[in-house]
């Protein structure tokens, strides 16, 4: 197998919308900048197919009082996260979303929807309107271009596998080749990690089709288990996230849609709206997310999205909303179908369970580990999120490359023995017992399912993490792949295997039930458990736990100054 | 499954196996290289209908064939 090395002061892993923005920043810095990408910048990601929503503070829009407005976010349950990360952090993340607005409109995002700054859906009737409406189909190839321009090198088809470090500080990432016989060892001052999230952890709603699924099935955590791997701190692994959309046809883009949720008896199912609202949307299922599942299962359902009454001009700007959102497929399928949103109701679900921990890192995107930042939907979620703290990231990942000495090249050529190690033994063939990739990942599914699923005990997570770890000894073993394609599955399958582990592991630490963690055997959510991040790390062969407050102590000087008079 | 290329139309120009990020057109000869053939479909299961093949093909040869399993139910509701 060849071996590239190359050099630069930043490496992006990963090049979704968090990753661009970190390497169009650090560019801005003077930084060499390298994208390593597993699949396409153009078309990779969660961002992918385009997105219709942004989450934007604008003090003329929404008034002065930025706390007002994340309180609102917070009291919709769509502070997503606002809701992870505490106040601090959420404001310089919503104080920064104007900022970059502007820059992607300037860049050519249609960031104005209806001419200028326009709110729209996701919204309670009578309250505070957050998301900003764009259409962001062309969103990856501005921000591709955009990174092109100021100098990044980007190396598409190329899957980042573990980090280089002397354990103190990180010093670059071993990639594998998706297409090629090649390794590819990057030399970097300060790696930003933005792989994005893990599905195909849980089996999805078409468990013979994993790909029916909301976002690609190739988000497969990896950055998160190689920083993990390297030392570093990720949070709230075991917390679990159901999204809502159409039924069978698994797709994002909820917020989308013009019209109001109703029973069988076409009674709404929320208190919100009785007829199409452009403005609001019908925010019911956002408040709870697993309310369709409990209708449907229950035999109350099915549960309907009613679009009749919706005018020609808002139904053409939901079908535009749409296809911005990536959901063209949606609309093309609804045309070969005969489905007239006028007339008929199309059926909603629940989707099922995705694990929404990520890598901890704080408001500067800096993980534990020294050169290592990350943002995106590692931690939190939203595409505003993923571009402010991929903007903050790659700027301090620059001035990170600009301070740091000649990175130490300790442990480098273990690490990359031990990736081609991998890979050759994922590709050899003497024979021996073999798996496949799709049989790996069914076993994980199966198990998650059963043993770490909608509720959860100490009895069962325990004979899960039994189960797996005999799993993961016969995946590390057996695994084989007969070409590149099936080689980088099977990679992704180590990284998959790895945080199933991680997940089951922080679940059993978490004695509480909160949100969807629900243990049978501790059913109480303990208060004081609140604001705060579980957070898990490696520290040789151990798995150390901790919680970490998600508010920092205010300065000494400001809490003074509000101190009561005596 | 999708997505389906038809031979008649497709002219081998390479951008369908360019662009996509699952590799469903893993494999289609002259794969990574200058592409003269027709695109194959080799790996329709990690297809996630992002559409951009559909839509970036020059001669309009792919659509997707949406899997029965994915059907949505809907009712006719008239008024």
């Amino acid at each position: 197998m060849r071996t590239q090395i190359v050099d630069s002061d930043v490496l992006v892993g990963g090049g979704g919308i968090a990753g661009l923005m970190a390497a169009i920043r650090a560019c801005e810095m003077g930084a060499r900048v390298v994208i390593a990408e597993k699949g396409h910048t153009l078309t990779s990601g969660a961002g992918s197919a385009g997105n219709d929503h942004f989450l934007c503070y604008i003090p003329e829009a929404h008034g002065d009082d930025l706390d007002a407005y994340l309180r609102e976010l917070r009291e919709g349950k769509g502070g997503g996260i606002a809701n992870l990360v505490g106040a601090t952090h959420a404001k310089v993340w919503l104080e920064k979303s104007f900022d970059i607005v502007k820059l992607w409109d300037e860049w050519g995002i249609p960031m104005r929807a209806e001419g200028d700054w326009t709110f729209a859906g996701h919204a309670f009737p009578g309250k505070l309107r957050a998301r900003l409406k764009y259409w962001g189909k062309n969103q990856k190839s501005v921000l591709t271009k955009a990174a092109r321009k100021r100098g990044a090198r980007i190396f598409n088809r190329v899957m980042i596998c573990e980090l280089l470090g002397d354990g103190r500080a990180v010093s670059g990432a071993v990639g594998v080749h998706t297409r090629e016989d090649r390794l590819l060892v990057f030399r970097a001052k300060a790696v930003f990690v933005a792989t994005g999230e893990i599905r195909r952890l849980y089996p999805g709603i078409t468990p013979a089709m994993m790909a029916n699924d909301t976002l690609p099935i190739t988000l497969t955590g990896d950055g998160r288990a190689m920083v993990f791997r390297a030392g570093a701190e990720l949070a709230n692994m075991e917390m679990i996230y159901r999204h809502v959309g159409l039924r069978n046809f698994a797709r994002q883009g909820q917020g989308s849609w013009i019209g109001v949720y109703r029973d069988p008896f076409d009674k709404p199912l929320g208190p919100y709206v009785t007829r199409p609202d452009r403005w609001h949307g019908d925010k019911t299922p956002e408040v709870d997310k697993e309310l369709f599942a409990r209708i449907f299962e229950s035999a109350r359902g099915p549960v309907y999205m009613d679009c009749r009454g919706i005018s020609d001009e808002d139904l053409e700007f939901l079908l535009h909303s749409l296809s911005n959102e990536g959901n063209q497929a949606v609309v093309d399928f609804m045309a070969q179908e005969g489905i007239d949103l006028k007339r008929h109701r199309l059926e909603f679900m629940t989707y099922s369970m995705i694990a929404v921990g990520g890598i901890f890192r704080d408001e500067r995107a800096a993980t534990n580990v020294s050169g290592l930042y990350s943002a995106g939907d590692e931690w939190g979620n939203g595409i505003s999120a993923a571009s402010v703290f991929g903007w903050i990231g790659g700027e301090n990942a620059a001035l990170h490359a600009q301070r740091a000495p000649a990175a130490s090249r300790g442990g480098e050529q273990a690490t990359v023995d031990a990736v081609r190690r991998r890979v050759s033994s994922f590709t050899r063939t003497d024979g021996g017992t073999v798996y496949d990739w799709k049989d790996a990942t069914y076993a994980l599914h199966q198990t998650m399912r059963d043993y770490a699923g909608v509720v959860r005990s100490g009895p069962m997570l325990e004979a899960g993490l039994a189960h797996l770890a005999r799993l993961k000894a016969k995946v590390h073993e057996g695994l084989r792949g007969a070409n590149r394609f099936e080689l980088t599955r099977c990679l992704e399958t180590v990284n998959l295997y790895d945080m199933g582990e991680i997940l089951v592991r922080s679940a059993l630490d978490r004695l509480e039930s909160r949100e969807l963690h629900r243990r049978a055997d501790y059913p109480i959510t303990d208060p004081l458990r609140n604001g705060k991040a579980h957070t898990v790390r490696r520290q040789g062969e151990a798995v150390v736990f901790d919680w970490a407050p998600l508010e920092k102590k205010a300065p000494a000087a400001r809490k003074e100054r509000h101190a009561p008079a005596r | 499954m999708p997505p389906r290329v038809d031979p008649g139309l497709c002219n081998g120009c390479g951008i369908c196996v360019e662009l996509c990020s699952e590799d469903v057109f893993f494999g289609t000869p002259g794969f990574g290289k200058i592409h003269t053939e027709k695109a194959v479909v080799s790996h329709p299961e990690v297809c996630w209908h992002c559409n951009w093949c559909v839509e970036k093909c020059p001669t309009a040869a792919i659509r997707l064939v949406i899997p029965l399993s994915m059907h949505i139910p809907y009712k006719d509701a008239p008024g």
